[in-house]
Order: C-alpha cells, then sequence, then structure tokens
C-alpha cells in the first residue's frame, strides 16, 4: 500500500513538472552575435530580420529571411502597432517557414529605441502566437555587421508550412482587463520619466499623463551605452525595486503604442521568470483617450 | 569611358573654371547619349509616360477649353509638371530629387540595374510606395510582406516604354493584373471561390482587399502645392461605371491654375475622385470578413454628404449604394 502511495505521488510530481519540462527554453532570450554565428547551420534557427526589403536586400545575415515589421504590428482603427488577427498572424508566421519547434532569432536595427523595439515587439507577437524558443539578437544587425561577420545579398525564399501552435491569449491585455486590475496588479508604464510624470507627450497621444496608480519601468535602462542589453543581475536589480520579487505576482507593462513595452516585457518575463507579465497592446493611445479611464497626475 | 564623354567639359584644362566649361549636368536628359549604346531602349522610352510625363497633362486636359489646354501647356506643363519627367539617369545612377532635393546617388556613380527603394519609391513616395509598406495607413501590403518590389508585378516595359507614345499610364499596355498569379477558380476556399465569382466585373479586386486608408490629397494650388490626410473612399469606377472600386482624392480644384488665368471652363466634365490601385492589400480585410461591412453597414461609400465641397458636378455619378443581399428561404 505504502509502495503504491508512493507511485502515486511519483506520477502526480511528474505529471506536474513535465509541462514545465516540456516548455522549458532551450535558447536565451537575448542571444549573442557569437552565439548566432556558431548556429547559422542549425536546422531549427529561424533568423527573422524584420527591416525593410531594401535594407534586407543590400546585406543580411546569412540564410536569414526578411518579413518586414508591419507584417507583425498593425494599425487598428485609431491604434498603432496592435496585434493582427490570430489568423493573419497565423498566415505571417506559416508564409515564413516557422514552427512550434523552431528557434526563432529575431534581428533588426539597433540604433534607436523604436528600432531596437520594432525587435523585440516581433519577438512578443511570436511568444503570443504560441513559440517558446524566441530569441533577439543581442546588439541587432549593427553589431554583428561592427564585428565584420558576413554578410550575404542573396535573399532567401521561405518555405511556407501551416503554423498550428498553440496561442498564448493571455499575454495581451486590453483596456477592460486594465481597468479591472487597478489596485491588484502592478501596472508599469515603459516610457521615460518625463512622459510618466506627465511633462511630455507624443503627438499621437491624447493627453499626458500616466495610469493611475502605474509604476516607471523607463525603457532605456535595459541596455548598456553600445545598445546591448544590460546582464540579468543588473536588469534584475533595477526591476525588483519597482516591480517587487514576487515572481507570481500579476504584472501589466504598457508604454504610448504597445510596442516600447514588449522590452520589459521579454526582460521581466522570459530573462527574469516572472510568470504573469501581460502587454496592454492599447497603451497610453487608448487608455488616455478615455476619460473615465482613472489617470495620473 | 571617362568622366567627359557623358558629362563634357574640358579634361586638359587645368583650372576648375576651364574644366566645367561647357559641362553637362545630366547628360541621359539627351536619350541619343545612351541610345549609341542602348538604342531600342532609348528610342521606346523616349515616348514612354515616364519621360513624356503625358499623364500629368492629360489627365487634367478634359478640364479645360481648347485655349486653356495651350495656357495650360506653355504656363504650367513645360514649368512645372515636365520637371518631373524622369530620364536614364534617374533610376539607374541618381536618386531623383525630392521637391528639390537632391537624395544623391544610388550607389557611388556605379549605373545600377535596379534599386527599387532608391528610385521608385522615391519618385512614388507621396502615394504608392509608403502605402505598400504600410508606413502610411499602419497595413503592409501583404506582397511586401512576402518580400516582393515594384519589379515583381511592373515589368520592363512599363518602365522603358514598349514604343507607343500614350497619353496617360492608364493607357498603357500589359499593365499588372492581380489574375496574372491569382487564377480565379483556383481558390482553396469555398467561400473565396463564391465571393469571387460573385463580384467578378462588379467590385476590384482592391474594392475588396484593399486594407486600410490611403492617401487623399486636398487642395492643390499653383504655387503652394495640395494637403493630405488619411482616408477610405469606395465608389464607382469613373474609368469603368460598372464597377466599384477605391477611390482616390485627386487635388486639383476651382481654382488650382487660376494664377497662371486658367479657370477651367469644363472642370465638371471630370471628377475629382479617381480610381485608385490602393497598394495595401491584404488577403482578408473587414470587407471580406463580413459582407454586411459594404452591403448593410455600406461603410466607407462615397455619399452625397461625404462629397468635397464645392468639387465637380461629375463626383455625383461615382456615389454607389450596395444593395441589401436577398435572403433565401
Amino acid at each position: 500500500m505504502r509502495k503504491l502511495k508512493l507511485v502515486v505521488a511519483l506520477c502526480m510530481i511528474t505529471m506536474l513538472l513535465l509541462p514545465a519540462a516540456l516548455m522549458a527554453r532551450d535558447i536565451a532570450p537575448f542571444e549573442s552575435t557569437g552565439w548566432l554565428e556558431k548556429n547559422l547551420k542549425n536546422p531549427k534557427v529561424v533568423i527573422v530580420d524584420v527591416r525593410k526589403i531594401e535594407e534586407y536586400a543590400a546585406g543580411h545575415i546569412p540564410g536569414a529571411i526578411n518579413v518586414f515589421y508591419g507584417s507583425w504590428a498593425i494599425k487598428r482603427g485609431d491604434l498603432l502597432n496592435e496585434l493582427p488577427a490570430d489568423d493573419d498572424l497565423r498566415d505571417v508566421i506559416s508564409a515564413a517557414g516557422i514552427q512550434p519547434e523552431s528557434w526563432v532569432i529575431v534581428i533588426g536595427k539597433n540604433q534607436t529605441m523604436p528600432e531596437r523595439t520594432d525587435v523585440t515587439r516581433v519577438a512578443f507577437t511570436l511568444r503570443y502566437a504560441g513559440l517558446e524558443n524566441v530569441a533577439v539578437l543581442d546588439g541587432g544587425f549593427d553589431k554583428w555587421v561592427a564585428e565584420k561577420k558576413a554578410v550575404s545579398t542573396d535573399a532567401v525564399k521561405p518555405k511556407a508550412k501551416p503554423y498550428k501552435g498553440k496561442f498564448n491569449k493571455e499575454f495581451a491585455v486590453n483596456k477592460d482587463y486594465v481597468m479591472g486590475a487597478l489596485g491588484k496588479s502592478v501596472i508599469a508604464d515603459v516610457r521615460a520619466p518625463e512622459f510618466f510624470n506627465g511633462e511630455k507627450k507624443l503627438d499621437f497621444v491624447p493627453k499626458m499623463g500616466r495610469i493611475k496608480g502605474a509604476v516607471n519601468l523607463p525603457p532605456g535602462l535595459l541596455y548598456n551605452a553600445d545598445g546591448t542589453y544590460k546582464s540579468k543581475d543588473a536588469i534584475e536589480t533595477i526591476a525588483k525595486p519597482v516591480v517587487g520579487t514576487d515572481l507570481a505576482k500579476e504584472i501589466i507593462v504598457y508604454c504610448d503604442t504597445g510596442k516600447v513595452c514588449t522590452n520589459w516585457w521579454f526582460a521581466l518575463h522570459d530573462l527574469l521568470g516572472y510568470k504573469n507579465v501581460k502587454v496592454y497592446d492599447g497603451s497610453s493611445m487608448e487608455w488616455l483617450k478615455d476619460t473615465m479611464a482613472p489617470s495620473a497626475p | 569611358m571617362g568622366c567627359v564623354f557623358c558629362h563634357k567639359g574640358d579634361a586638359a584644362a587645368t583650372d576648375m573654371k576651364a574644366a566645367h566649361n561647357g559641362i553637362v549636368n545630366k547628360p541621359s536628359d539627351n536619350l541619343k547619349l545612351c541610345g549609341m549604346c542602348h538604342k531600342p531602349i532609348a528610342e521606346n522610352y523616349g515616348k514612354s509616360v515616364h519621360y513624356t510625363s503625358a499623364g500629368q497633362k492629360h489627365g487634367v486636359a478634359g478640364r479645360f477649353s481648347e485655349a486653356e489646354v495651350k495656357a495650360f501647356d506653355e504656363k504650367v506643363f513645360e514649368k512645372g509638371c515636365r520637371s518631373c519627367h524622369a530620364s536614364c539617369g534617374d533610376c539607374h545612377v541618381k536618386a531623383p530629387a525630392i521637391g528639390g532635393i537632391s537624395t544623391g546617388l544610388i550607389q557611388g556613380h556605379k549605373y545600377v540595374k535596379l534599386n527599387e527603394g532608391k528610385t521608385c519609391a522615391f519618385c512614388h513616395g507621396g502615394r504608392v510606395y509608403p502605402e505598400f509598406t504600410g508606413e502610411y495607413g499602419g497595413s503592409v501590403d501583404v506582397h511586401y510582406q512576402k518580400g516582393m518590389m515594384c519589379t515583381a508585378c511592373h515589368k520592363k516595359t512599363e518602365f522603358h516604354g514598349d514604343g507607343t507614345a500614350y497619353r496617360a499610364k492608364a493607357e498603357v499596355k500589359d499593365r499588372p493584373k492581380c489574375t496574372n498569379c491569382h487564377r480565379l477558380g483556383g481558390e482553396s476556399k469555398l467561400t473565396a471561390r463564391v465571393s469571387h465569382e460573385k463580384h467578378s466585373g462588379k467590385v476590384s479586386c482592391y474594392g475588396c482587399h484593399s486594407s486600410g486608408e490611403y492617401r487623399q490629397c486636398y487642395d492643390c494650388h499653383l504655387g503652394t502645392g495640395s494637403t493630405s490626410k488619411p482616408g477610405f473612399i469606395l465608389g464607382k469606377n469613373p474609368r469603368n461605371m460598372r464597377e466599384v472600386t477605391t477611390l482616390r482624392l485627386i487635388p486639383t480644384v476651382r481654382d488650382t491654375f487660376m494664377k497662371a488665368g486658367i479657370t477651367m471652363e469644363n472642370f465638371d466634365k471630370l471628377p475629382n475622385y479617381w480610381n485608385a490601385p490602393v497598394h495595401n492589400i491584404k488577403k482578408r480585410t473587414e470587407r471580406t470578413r463580413n459582407c454586411d461591412t459594404c452591403h448593410v453597414e455600406k461603410k466607407n461609400f462615397l455619399t452625397q454628404e461625404a462629397l468635397i465641397p464645392n468639387g465637380s458636378k461629375a463626383n455625383e455619378s461615382l456615389i454607389h449604394s450596395p444593395k441589401a443581399i436577398p435572403i433565401q428561404r
């Protein structure tokens, strides 16, 4: 009888741990140029270059395919950088020949914050679509070129294959959801302090201010001066005092359009292991337009 | 070939001023020069709409009286519109000037066979190209998404001409057709096949598959230019009244050429909205997803109330109201 109980207990533990083991990452969320160079011929690796076609045509990482940023984030109504409809997103992934077991490395330009977060937004979108092994190339194409690594001008035509991955719909939330989470979850405003403090705004954002109760996680804090990501320890040291140490606590990140905040989503969720991090896709563009939505200052 | 072969000047001179004596900035404006080696292309090109800019004249000429056509030729076309014509070097050596500002050489001074991002994109960068990349309107064209650029659909004869002096782009033979690649009847989904059958000849491909807002241009005045804002307009195709399509507002208004003394006596003969092959195609749009978008909501269709104020009387003929779909019991 005792043996039977032990076997049952072991089976239950195995069943509980199995999904976690299956979901474990095989690649780091921020992969280095050195790692990519060594893995260029790895059949699991799909390098997705999100720059414009003409930039890709002028030179890209050998073997990289091109799927321009605009394919992954669309304008819906007045809102910029929104997730495409599920079937459209599935088509984009299928056309790129990406499969659930692929190791996708997203690359792009790396000079400015919008360029860096084009890449994290695409990486987030692939994670939303159910991909587990998605990484951004640390330092981007700029670092690859600066290191004089091989560059190709031969366009790679991906072999389309239907993508049947299961979407992680819980990664993205809407305004109503955020409204319900006020006072319960950590709402992290991923904008520079002058925007968080209501001193500045971008033209397309209806008014200055932030979601009431939000904390500030400026996007620039993730990077070294050369545009590469800071170490995990350094990022953890920045994040903990702002979002806390409870890895199970719900954290909702937002910015102006839902693009820039994906860099912290990626860092918190995929690098630091916060398990319940969500992106508010409508972000300030939507929230600050609604006179009923609580805002500050 | 040295520099002087094309640009002239004096190679033997020892000071800059003398060396530049008689220099030619844009040698390929003289097509005979390129024609020395590329005779058939140069001969055709001289008649192409890229070189003649004929479309800019004939597009608006229908609004003029005979006397006004003459005045337009002298005072507007030759002095303004013609400056937009492209010679060989504008596509193969130097990216075109935009608003009078040089955008530089394409690749040093090399002759480049093709660089759509620096040539096509710059001249057609007000409307077509940013719509194609999704930078205007916010939704990338599915063809750009799949790595296709201009020449994937537009062939050499369109750029270089086929030897016929067409009056406008719309007259050019062998322009791209969606059905060149997407054969009707070859759809894998029944709903797509039935929808295409039902709408064939009645609605253009753009009418259903254009995915979002595109540039609409307003209030052009000689010397000051026009303004623009995004919009999405469906109505009858003025070139084929049996077809519903995407319309683009063109900026000619009643007093556009007033500075040149042209009142446009026949202004009302032509509409202000023209059929637009909008380059922001997607497989699924709100119209392909739901018949009610057009047949119940009539969303984005041109209406009497939406017509531009003081526009052409011909605009009214483009208004179309889709019928409700009969329910079969």
